[in-house]
């Protein structure tokens, strides 16, 4: 077992992993933090993206250990994130999910494009998300939402 | 997305945001894999590695042998026979874990159990296998071969089935046919990819003395019904609960062996197992779908007239049949809708079901339609070229219109209602068809050619007991039961034996049961995916859900509503019959009104106020199945435009239009996700999703870089036009629609390619069209690049 010491959704956590373990794995069954979801388990699905240090990154291909002295935010490290909360108004609003597996991953992604993209066009959403696998929808209510919230920032006062 | 304006209290045609949205968007949903219980051990499985071996022996690390279960140690298991209950039909087990022989490479041979999957998977790996290897049958239309290998000893040849629609006099009209279409079509294996895996969990509870069975599957109902059966335990000792489920599109509508070994492990280590499928996993020996193999002609008239269609049918079916129905729908479905919506009075057709080396087929959104509506679409496509027709031209001289319905094809579907040829000409006027001729006149600056491909189909949903008696099926799902309950304070439950899992019924259900009772939905709860909560049901496939459990819940709340006039009256002093029910109080014609909570606790615990002669509490219980058996049909015109560069064989989506009618839609934002989310698996049918198999019957494609999943940058913006022709035969006028996407576009689209090089009559008659078939395709028709 290794010990690890990082921040985790903003407490900070000391802890001991096996050093094979995912970081996925120890979000899941260290943590008991089930929001991140496994698609694929080899880093091509996207259900399980966190922000590791502030970037998106598939939690699980990236060891546990690896994350010693990182700030790792997971889905309920973001519940009162603003950017996080427009998303999910609008996600709810343009039917962007339905069984809801892809759910958190996409919204950890779709925070980032909004981060880097101020009101992103179409084609600039759809190739940031990419990575990202939806099963149900099409991709339609996801990309419309992103757009959505990233034209009301537009909008908004600064 | 659909904009509707129902009145004001209506609740059927409000496009009603989702309920279900708000636990998925924190990241609170609940699948099988989130449940955390004390003592859990996690399950892997030793697989075969081989697509066809006799089993010799298996040797088990000497540390670890306690943890490692073959199918003597874990069984006895009872017999689960699966496939159609008919004549010709031959029935083969899909062991739990193999025994003497392994007919598909994945297929498990032994389970591993561990506190971690990885020490599981570690075990699992020091496991070693005596296998000898036999020759692999990979091919359905070779395994029909005198000489082929047999995969089951005492089977005269490979065919689970060999089968057929006959109808008219074909061999007469093909001896005088002026014209003739003959074509091989191929619609290739893929696997079906719910982001969500298989999973179950299990344990024995011991304060309730059963078995309790976490599972993601599509009916929890009938899923007991197998565990049961197979572990011998009476069912009122099996408690099948499926959380949030993560995506099933028909492949968690089966009863697996890794599902029974995983119960089987619970009883026989005392504590809490579960098993997660991996991804590999899922793309190796989950079930999987499709192909189909057609060799059909089309006979017509110079007009353009189809006469007949004939020709042999091969469904690659894979090892074994999976409980409860087997493959043998892919066959019967896909002969009886070859026809389509088209007046071809004559048909001589056989469907082989096959078995190979490979995974069992499932159904899969869809199931069969998509590979007849790619072989009949293209034929008819075909047929236009050869005569000079204008494709939709075609399908217009041919098609059965409003005014000749309900009709009955040839083989025996009765397309109920609708206006089939409306449909063909708003895709055509949405997609742009003039416009599309002119570009394509002018030709791409890119260089890229591009085409238009139209294709048509029918869905036939709320089937009931002699349709599926006529399929042999061994569990008929011909009717679905709600009970509703209203609590003491005014609000309701509702509980549906159906199984939510992406389609919104938490949703739509209240909204039926808001329409019946009115009340506000926000005060009506909706759960199901529990046996011990719903009453049975069959679950969620087939595109059944808001036409059989809408229907129960509509005739349930009907029940409650009745009773609920009688208390309401008796409490505002006025004759029952001159209530009305409106935003949770019953009304008198006076105007005066009571609350449904005041009703509800007179019914539950002020019994004084009551009305003599009734009695206490506000439950009712009902079943439903529509008026006619034969089913209702939605229907829907795809169009695509695709851009193809010659050189590369890359196919980029333009634009995708669908014209559809699933009569009335009782939440018309979730029917266009449902529709968008279809068309989107057909497009993966259509252009990527394929698992080929070499001839040894070792799979191709086992992880995400060989299997290529539709992504945000290869989808189009789906866009969707709407009719409405309300079903005579169910409640509402609902018709089902959820698989209804995932059929047309591998038709559309292969339409849309042909339609591109149409001068030099390059064929593309097989699925996923990858960029390697393309440029084939251009080769073999010599067109230059």
């Amino acid at each position: 077992m290794t010990r690890i010491n990082l921040t985790l959704n903003g407490r900070a956590q000391h802890r001991e992993v096996e050093p094979r373990q995912t970081l996925a794995d120890f979000l899941r069954d260290g943590c008991d933090l089930t929001g991140t979801h496994l698609g694929c388990e080899h880093g091509a699905c996207g259900a399980c993206t966190v922000l590791i240090d502030g970037l998106p990154a598939r939690s699980c291909i990236h060891l546990a250990v690896r994350a010693d002295g990182c700030d790792v935010r997971s889905i309920e490290g973001l519940r009162d994130d603003p950017l996080t909360v427009l998303l999910r108004r609008h996600f709810h609003e343009a039917h962007a999910l339905q069984c809801g597996y892809c759910t958190p991953g996409m919204l950890v992604t779709a925070r980032d494009i909004l981060r880097r993209f101020p009101a992103p066009d179409e084609a600039t959403i759809r190739r940031e998300l990419a990575g990202q696998i939806c099963r149900c929808t099409g991709y339609v209510g996801i990309v419309e939402a992103i757009r959505r919230a990233g034209a009301e920032l537009a909008n908004q006062p600064s | 997305m659909a904009e509707t304006k129902p009145a004001p209290g209506d609740w059927i045609g409000a496009s009603l945001l989702r309920r279900e949205d708000a636990r998925f968007l924190i990241g609170k949903g609940q699948f099988v894999a989130d449940i955390r219980l004390p003592g859990l051990e996690d399950a892997c499985f030793v697989r075969s590695p081989m697509g066809h071996a006799s089993l010799r022996g298996l040797r088990r690390p000497a540390e670890w042998a306690e943890r490692v279960y073959t199918h003597d140690e874990l069984g006895p298991f009872q017999a689960l026979p699966a496939g159609p209950d008919i004549p010709g039909y031959r029935n083969v087990a899909y062991p739990v874990l193999a025994t003497d022989r392994v007919c598909f490479a994945g297929q498990p041979i032994a389970a591993v159990v561990a506190p971690t999957r990885g020490e599981a998977e570690d075990i699992a790996g020091l496991v070693e296998l005596d296998l000898d290897a036999l020759p692999a049958v990979t091919d359905a239309v070779l395994a029909m071969a005198p000489d082929s290998p047999r995969i089951h000893d005492a089977w005269p040849d490979n065919a689970f089935i060999t089968s057929g629609a006959r109808a008219g006099d074909a061999a007469a009209v093909a001896a005088t046919a002026p014209v003739r279409i003959t074509r091989r079509l191929r619609m290739n294996r893929q696997s079906i990819v719910p982001l969500e895996g298989r999973a179950a969990l299990a344990y024995w509870d011991h304060r309730l003395d059963e078995l309790v069975v976490y599972l993601s599957t599509q009916g929890a109902h009938v899923m007991r019904l197998g565990i049961a059966q197979a572990l011998g335990i009476s069912e009122h000792k099996v408690h099948v609960i499926a959380p949030d489920v993560g995506g099933g599109f028909g492949g968690k509508n089966r009863l697996t062996p890794e599902e029974i070994a995983v119960c089987a492990l619970a009883l026989k280590r005392g504590h809490p197992v579960r098993w997660i499928e991996d991804r590999r996993e899922h793309l190796m020996a989950a079930p999987q779908a499709r192909e189909h193999v057609y060799d059909l002609t089309l006979y017509a008239d110079r007009d353009g007239t189809m006469l007949a269609l004939e020709g042999d049918v091969y469904i690659d079916a894979g090892a074994y049949p999976l409980w409860p129905t087997g493959a043998f729908a892919e066959a019967s479905m896909a002969v009886r809708n070859l026809t389509g919506p088209y007046r071809i009075r004559h048909i001589a057709l056989r469907n082989h079901t096959v078995a190979t080396n490979k995974p069992p087929m499932g159904p899969y959104r869809g199931v069969a339609r998509p590979g007849a509506c790619f072989a009949m679409e293209r034929l008819a496509d075909e047929l236009a070229r050869e005569l000079g027709l204008e494709p939709i031209e075609i399908r217009r001289r041919n098609m059965v219109t409003a005014g000749e319905m309900p009709y009955v094809t040839a083989a025996g579907m009765r397309l109920d209602n609708g206006d089939y040829p409306a449909s063909l000409d708003e895709a055509a006027r949405s997609i742009g068809l003039d416009a599309i001729r002119a570009r394509q006149r002018t030709g791409e600056p890119d260089g890229r050619r591009i085409g238009v491909g139209f294709a048509f189909y029918t869905e036939q949903s709320g089937h009931g007991l002699k349709e599926w008696a006529r399929r042999g099926a061994r569990v008929m799902p011909s009717y679905e039961t709600c009970t509703v309950r209203m609590l003491p304070d005014g609000s309701a439950q509702v509980l549906v034996g159906i199984q939510n899992h992406g389609q919104g019924l938490e949703t739509t259900l209240s909204q039926i049961a808001a329409q019946e009772l009115r009340l506000d939905p926000a005060r009506i709860a909706v759960r199901h995916g529990d046996t011990a909560v719903s009453p049975f049901g069959f679950g969620t496939f087939a595109s059944r859900s808001t036409v059989f459990a809408g229907g129960a819940v509509a005739r349930s709340c009907r029940i409650l509503a009745e009773k609920i006039r009688r208390i309401g009256g008796h409490l505002i002093q006025t004759d029952p019959v001159e209530t009305r029910l409106e935003d949770g109080h019953v009304v008198g014609p006076s105007g005066a009104a009571v609350s449904f909570a005041e009703i509800g606790r007179a019914a539950h615990v002020r019994q004084e106020m009551m009305p003599p002669g009734v009695d206490p509490v506000l439950e009712a219980t009902a079943t439903y199945e529509p008026a006619d058996s034969s089913g209702t049909f939605s229907y829907s015109t795809h169009a695509a435009l695709v851009a193809v560069d010659p050189l590369t064989g890359g196919t980029e989506l333009l634009d995708y239009v669908v014209a559809e009618d699933c009569g009335t839609m009782v939440n018309p934002l979730i029917v266009d996700g449902q529709v968008t989310g279809g068309v989107i698996q057909g497009i993966g049918t259509a252009l990527y999703e394929e698992v080929p198999y070499d001839e040894s019957g070792q799979p191709l494609a086992t992880t995400f870089a060989d299997y290529h999943m539709p992504c945000a940058t290869e989808m189009p913006r789906v866009r969707i036009s709407h009719f409405v022709t309300p079903s005579a035969i169910t409640e509402y006028g609902i018709k089902g629609m959820g698989e209804g996407g995932a059929i047309a576009p591998p038709a559309a689209i292969a339409n849309a390619l042909a339609d591109a090089f149409r001068d030099s009559g390059a064929q593309f008659n097989e699925t996923p069209c990858t960029p390697r078939r393309v440029v084939a395709a251009l080769e073999a028709a010599e067109v230059p690049t």
